[in-house]
């Protein structure tokens, strides 16, 4: 699971308001090298929830440098652009789950998937 | 000028009277009038609300179990598992009478109640043996009814049951008699009431007249004894713990009905679509990469940057269509999304009823022969919602579903013409088909409620209620059935193969079986969503029916052979595993229709693309 695929993904379980970000805790985490496109980069920013991308790769160890509050023109900005590309698609949880914020349910991620499915009487 | 004329009561001729069932007693005004109202007033039907307004849906009869619950999937009941509520204590007076009264020995543990409007009725069949014991009562409150007896030899029985009376069946009337109540508004009973008008033909000499009788809503309380060891009974024909072949047995399940509640539809939807696809999941994908022309159009003329979510994207086809957006995918397959992640795709394992993406989340999504793979009008319903819950406002849903009607304009889908350029001069099939284009059978269309009045729920061929499997690349006469899907598993061509002459020969032939698939299937990519058979080289896949020949009506093996997967083998000696996977067929206009009942969305646009129905919907 790519932090792109966390930071659209929610809390479902029935009842839960505040499902959203889910807690990560991984236990194995790959980096893959990716092709950097700026451009693709740049467009899915405003698409993002800021706030969850930092703490998710703040949570895996692998925030680095990415500033807490998005920088201004960041669209002529390669180095940062570079920085979020890493984060949002090179970084993979391969093991571990997702925790609801809210019930505390966890969703676990293997190989890569993250399995969402919910049992009857969470739904 | 119309005359309407009417009579008050038929004459009806009958040479002798015709006895009940062994075994069958009616018992009348075994309740009063006010322990009929305390009895109905006990059920609690909001309480079972998804599963109530499924069965509504569906114009169903309502049910509802207390004790342990009966599942229609497979017919029986899971002893193990005890339903919270046990028979409601205002059913306790009548229970103790009949213990008094000696209609029954022990008391019964089970209650189902079921609720007949006019209209409705119940298949006929036999009380699974292995479930329960011998006596089985029924009270019948709230208005009568005529129920009938069918022997194995033939004789019908029609009993007519007033309100308020218990009908006690045991024996042969429980174990071997099949019982049933036609769906109908209106029941032929005896003209005078003041005889006993237990049955339809009463004893020599007295009144022999018949009249008609409206149905009222009749709510039958069934109590039963949950049998705890195998069935012992006289009768094994008939019986499922001894072996009898029309019955239940472990390895081949009978043929699912149309599930009436929730949990039924999600117990249809596990055996004959989710274990199905995590079966065949490689070979499906292998299939499936020619993302269709129409779909792609749609998904490229997004702005780039746009969020994409595709609800059941499968092996992640469409994923990778338009680089330019942040596309996601989802499906209820592990399997297949194991392929996504493969593919470097994003995606994950749920379920399109419960999409974990946050509300107005999405520019667009895609839903690809999805949701014809849910069993309710709910549950395709409920589908359809999720996906507008994750557009954003202005944002578009491309939704595409497997069509009734595979023959659109004068045009044969990819479907049904594969079918025909293998079988030249058959002229039949085309004939049967450009027929089946304007009026689906009246048997099989839902929206003909008419016709509900002279058979059961319409789902196919079978007239018992229970899904038909279907004819691959035939028209359909249906719109709930399942669809085979056939695994060879076998030596790839060119394999070599050790030893002799006459293997080597063997070899020749199989050869030549797999050119001719892939001859066939590489002429037509982009089928419809059941049979887009686009090979790799080198698989062995044959996705038709190839045990039937085409026009011909299924063998009976055919017919009832309807466990998810089961296994045949050929004469070249490899294993055909054959799936079956659940389908609602659209018919034109049905789709529009079920995005009426959304709100918040309008349909923006509407077309059949090979053999689907599709739309896309826009937000407001």
């Amino acid at each position: 699971m790519k932090l792109l695929t966390h930071n659209m993904l929610t809390s479902h379980v029935k009842g839960v308001t505040k499902g959203y970000p889910l807690l990560i805790k991984a236990t194995e985490v790959k980096v893959n090298e990716v092709e950097f496109n700026p451009q693709f980069v740049s467009r899915m920013i405003p698409k993002l929830e800021w706030g969850a991308l930092v703490q998710a790769a703040e949570e895996l160890g692998h925030r680095q440098d990415l500033p807490g509050e998005l920088v201004q023109d960041y669209e002529k900005n390669e180095d940062f652009l570079k920085k979020v590309h890493r984060v949002l698609l090179e970084v993979e949880v391969i093991e571990g789950c997702l925790q609801c914020p809210e019930s505390g349910r966890e969703f676990p991620i293997s190989k890569g998937i993250p399995n969402m499915l919910l049992n009857e009487d969470e739904v | 000028m119309l005359y309407l004329a009417y009579v008050n009561s038929v004459t009806y001729e009958e040479e002798a009277s015709v006895p009940l069932p062994e075994g069958l007693v009616l018992l009348e005004d075994f309740v009063s009038p006010e322990e009929e109202a305390l009895l109905l007033a006990a059920v609690d039907w909001s309480s079972t609300n998804e599963d109530v307004t499924a069965q509504k849906a569906l114009k169903h009869r309502r049910v509802k179990h207390y004790g342990f619950e009966f599942r229609y999937d497979n017919n029986n009941v899971d002893k193990d598992k005890p339903l919270p509520a046990g028979i409601p204590a205002e059913c306790l007076p009548v229970l103790e009478r009949c213990l008094r009264n000696g209609q029954i020995n022990v008391m019964p543990d089970q209650l189902t109640v079921n609720q007949y409007e006019s209209g409705q009725g119940i298949p006929p069949h036999v009380d699974t043996h292995s479930a329960f014991e011998d006596t089985i009562l029924s009270l019948s409150l709230g208005a009568k009814t005529v129920m009938e007896f069918r022997h194995p030899d033939g004789r019908v029985v029609a009993v007519v049951l007033p309100g308020r009376s218990l009908l006690v069946m045991k024996s042969e009337s429980r174990y071997l008699w099949t019982h049933g109540i036609t769906p109908r508004k209106f029941d032929m009973v005896p003209a005078c009431e003041q005889q006993s008008p237990d049955h339809v033909t009463p004893e020599p000499g007295t009144c022999s007249n018949l009249t008609l009788s409206k149905r009222g809503t009749r709510t039958s309380f069934t109590f039963r004894k949950i049998r705890p060891e195998p069935c012992r009974c006289a009768f094994p024909s008939a019986c499922d713990s001894q072996g009898a072949p029309s019955t239940l047995s472990p390895s081949t399940p009978s043929p699912p009905a149309l599930p009436c509640c929730h949990a039924d539809a999600a117990r249809l939807e596990e055996e004959y679509v989710h274990r199905v696809y995590d079966a065949i999941a490689s070979h499906f994908s292998s299939t499936r990469h020619s993302p269709w022309p129409r779909v792609c159009h749609f998904l490229s003329s997004l702005p780039p940057g746009s969020v994409l979510a595709d609800v059941g994207c499968g092996n992640g086809k469409y994923l990778g269509v338009n680089s330019e957006m942040i596309a996601v995918g989802c499906d209820r397959s592990s399997a297949l999304v194991q392929i996504c992640a493969e593919r470097g795709f994003h995606a994950f394992v749920s379920d399109a009823l419960n999409v974990p993406l946050r509300t107005a989340s999405c520019d667009a999504c895609i839903s690809i022969a999805v949701i014809h793979h849910f069993s309710t009008e709910e549950r395709r319903l409920a589908a359809m919602r999720e996906l507008v819950r994750l557009l954003k406002p202005g944002g578009h849903a491309l939704i595409y579903v497997w069509a009734f009607e595979q023959e659109y304009n004068k045009q044969r889908s990819k479907y049904l013409k594969d079918h025909n350029k293998e079988h030249n001069g058959k002229e039949n099939l085309t004939k049967n088909t450009s027929e089946d284009r304007r009026e689906p059978h009246g048997k099989s269309a839902i929206q003909n409620s008419g016709h509900l009045e002279e058979g059961y729920e319409p789902v196919g061929k079978v007239t018992d209620g229970k899904l038909s499997v279907h004819t691959n690349r035939t028209a359909f006469n249906t719109q709930d059935l399942l669809v085979p899907w056939h695994l060879k598993e076998g030596k790839k061509p060119g394999e070599e193969e050790s030893g002799d002459g006459v293997k080597r020969n063997k070899r020749k032939e199989k050869s030549k079986k797999v050119l001719t698939n892939q001859t066939r299937i590489d002429s037509n990519p982009g089928l419809s969503p059941g049979f887009d058979a686009s090979m790799s080289p080198g698989l062995r896949l044959d996705t038709d029916d190839a045990t039937h020949s085409p026009g011909s009506k299924p063998s009976p093996s055919g017919t009832t052979q309807t466990s998810s997967s089961h296994l045949k083998s050929e004469s070249e000696s490899h294993l055909t595993a054959v799936f079956h996977r659940y389908y609602h067929v659209f018919h034109q206009g049905e789709l529009e229709q079920l995005c009426s009942q959304v709100g918040g969305v309008k349909v923006q646009s509407s077309y059949h693309d090979q053999g689907n129905w599709c739309v896309i919907l826009e937000k407001d």
